[in-house]
């Protein structure tokens, strides 16, 4: 670890101003010992840099899974002022909204027999990976009404359960999306990709939860030890990444524009209110909303499968949560830092590889989870435990509402595949009762478990970071990998 | 092949190398189509797209070219097997022919988000032309 950074607490560091010139806050991240010695220099310069942002509030934050990104780094989280503060794609990132979602089953392991089939009948079912073609016929005019409505669009076309709406974040659609901004280019990547997994480090997996660790939450969120569970990862596929390329080229001439200093052209950005932010801000919002109706599709789709081959009700598949990763969004929060400490002020809150955390109280959260605070999904990798957790007040005090996203990789593609085969991985998991499918060897090798950091030691400082307390854990059994 | 991937713990890092600038563009094409379907036979041409792209600097050009080979990828499904292009300051305008993608024959690489400009060098050097660009996985 660099010797300017400060250990103030068990989890907690900072990387103090003047860290690289021109800092306007501190930085902060939070991190087990064990877990900071492997922490690369190019992610703490990442989030130095991003403490130079014209407005910033309070810290620029990174979550227990921070590692080099673009512009922010992953698990990066920073709040803008809504006067003096800017909007940049580097604090979204290519994949907009990419999110996760869980979805209970009334199944436990004894009603699956023969996993290795559900898992080759769902690679069937759901699109995946590199050229795959969307089920779904959409018009402009349906594309049109997916960018403005999102999860709703996509329950109105059939494609789920009402209930399932004001279980996503922003209810599956947030306010200010403004289609006049999302490229030519960008709809026509996104009219035949709508309900497709895509690839990467996105996947659909089969879990059984475990282990309970706060029974009353559990409880309230509808989950319970030895129920079957499907996660689902993935985001706003080829519109996203185009809406991502286009306003990159437009945004970086801004900051001429606007004089804005940058230590790093990745970081390009506007003020919020000028024209190429709020421009940015449509496409982006329009964008989130696509990722929504994508996994509602998907949603939907695997709940078929299951109706079909178990012969249970599509009703006894609710949506648990469904939270994004990349977006930047308008919310209220206490600004306890500055010269309006405490105050309660509308900011513009950059969760770039993170997870927004609500803790209990907060009206954004659907009415019968409220007390609980909102469902936080971090899922594992393949081999590793995926979690539950709930939101928290530490989460409001400490980083506007966040946690982190998932484990964080640690190693390259390209290294693990000199040390592994996908075969090799694909028995290992096996040996431990987890069957993988992917739409070719390379995938799964780069992919690996032991790519990631452990997710379990990640979510203890999660947990002990006081910014989201556990619930549950989930077993994998078997995953598809884009 | 005159491209190789390099050290990146999340995206995929590409060093290409030619002797000419036109066949660097080429190449960086290739680079990246190998990224998103692993390795493939170049079979004969089936169908062919214009492509064209320009930036205010070399680094610019090279992001914009690969954007619209990517977006070919995803719109057309085309799969590339050669380029015809020609070269003007930081301006790169031709065509892309290939074959349409085919899961049994393409299907071993993974999805490009996008072309970064996260760590982009492009340089001329005593062999010929080099570029150093990572594609956002």
């Amino acid at each position: 670890m660099n010797e300017k950074i400060q250990h103030i607490a068990a989890t907690e560091w900072e990387i103090p101003t003047g860290f690289v010139p021109g800092m306007r806050v501190p930085g902060r991240f939070f991190l087990s010992e064990s877990l900071a010695k492997g922490l690369e220099e190019g992610a703490l310069t990442q989030l130095a840099n991003v403490a130079t942002l014209p407005g910033i509030l309070c810290n620029s934050l990174g979550m227990p899974d921070i590692h080099w990104g673009y512009g922010f780094p992953i698990g990066g989280v920073a709040a803008f002022d809504e006067k003096t503060g800017i909007i940049s794609p580097g604090g979204v990132g290519f994949d907009i909204n990419c999110g996760v979602r869980m979805i209970t089953t009334p199944l436990t392991l004894a009603d699956i027999p023969d996993m290795k089939g559900l898992i080759e009948d769902l690679f069937e079912t759901v699109p995946t990976g590199v050229g795959s073609k969307s089920p779904v016929r959409l018009s402009q005019n349906d594309l049109s009404s997916m960018l403005l409505d999102g999860a709703k669009n996509a329950v109105e076309l059939g494609y789920g359960m009402k209930s399932d709406i004001s279980r996503c974040e922003e209810n599956g659609a947030m306010p200010g999306a403004d289609i006049e901004f999302v490229s030519k280019k960008a709809r026509q990547r996104g009219v035949p990709q709508c309900g497709t997994l895509g690839s990467g480090n996105h996947f659909l997996e089969v879990q059984v939860i475990d282990e309970i660790e706060d029974a009353a939450t559990a409880k309230t969120f509808g989950v319970a030890e030895g129920q079957i569970c499907v996660m689902i990862h993935c985001g706003s596929r080829g519109l996203g990444h185009q809406v991502c390329t286009d306003h990159l080229q437009v945004l970086e001439e801004a900051t001429k524009k606007y004089r804005i200093t940058l230590p790093d052209r990745q970081l390009a950005c506007a003020p919020l209110h000028s024209p190429e932010g709020e421009a940015y801000f449509g496409a982006m919002a329009a964008s989130a909303n696509y990722a929504w109706a994508n996994r509602q599709v998907i949603t939907h789709l695997v709940r078929e499968l299951f109706v079909k081959k178990f012969k249970i009700a599509y009703e006894e598949m609710p949506l648990v949560y469904d939270v994004a990763h990349n977006v930047a969004k308008w919310e209220e929060h206490d600004v306890a830092c500055g010269h309006n400490g405490g105050q309660r002020r509308r900011v513009c809150v950059h969760r770039k590889g993170a997870t927004r955390a609500f803790g209990p109280g907060r009206k954004e959260i659907v009415q019968e989870f409220r007390d609980a605070g909102q469902p936080v999904i971090i899922p594992g990798s393949m081999g590793t435990s995926s979690y539950l957790l709930a939101g928290t007040a530490g989460a409001m005090e400490k980083t506007f509402g966040s946690t982190c996203h998932g484990a964080g990789r640690v190693q390259s593609r390209s290294s693990a595949k000199k040390q592994l085969t996908g075969e090799m991985v694909a028995s290992d998991l096996a040996r431990r009762g987890i069957i993988v499918r992917a739409p070719n060897a390379a995938t799964i090798a780069e992919e690996a478990p032991d790519v990631y950091k452990p997710s379990s030691e990640v979510v203890q400082v999660v947990h002990d970071a006081g910014i989201s307390r556990i619930v549950a854990r989930f077993r994998p059994l078997g995953v598809i990998k884009g | 092949m005159t491209f190789e991937e390099l050290e990146h713990t999340a995206d995929v890092r590409m060093k290409i190398t030619a002797p000419t600038l036109a066949e660097l563009y080429a190449e960086s094409g290739f680079a990246l189509a190998a990224t998103l379907y692993g390795e493939y036979s170049r079979e004969k041409a089936e169908v062919s797209f214009p492509i064209e792209a320009e930036g205010k600097d070399a680094e610019e050009t090279f992001v914009n070219f690969l954007s619209e080979l990517l977006f070919l990828t995803e719109v057309e499904y085309l799969v590339p097997t050669s380029f015809d292009l020609v070269v003007c300051n930081t301006t790169v305008s031709g065509n892309v022919s290939g074959i349409l993608f085919d899961r049994k024959k393409h299907a071993g690489g993974i999805g490009v988000k996008g072309i970064s400009y996260s760590g982009i060098s492009f340089e001329k050097n005593a062999h010929g032309y080099e570029l150093i660009i990572i594609f956002d996985i």
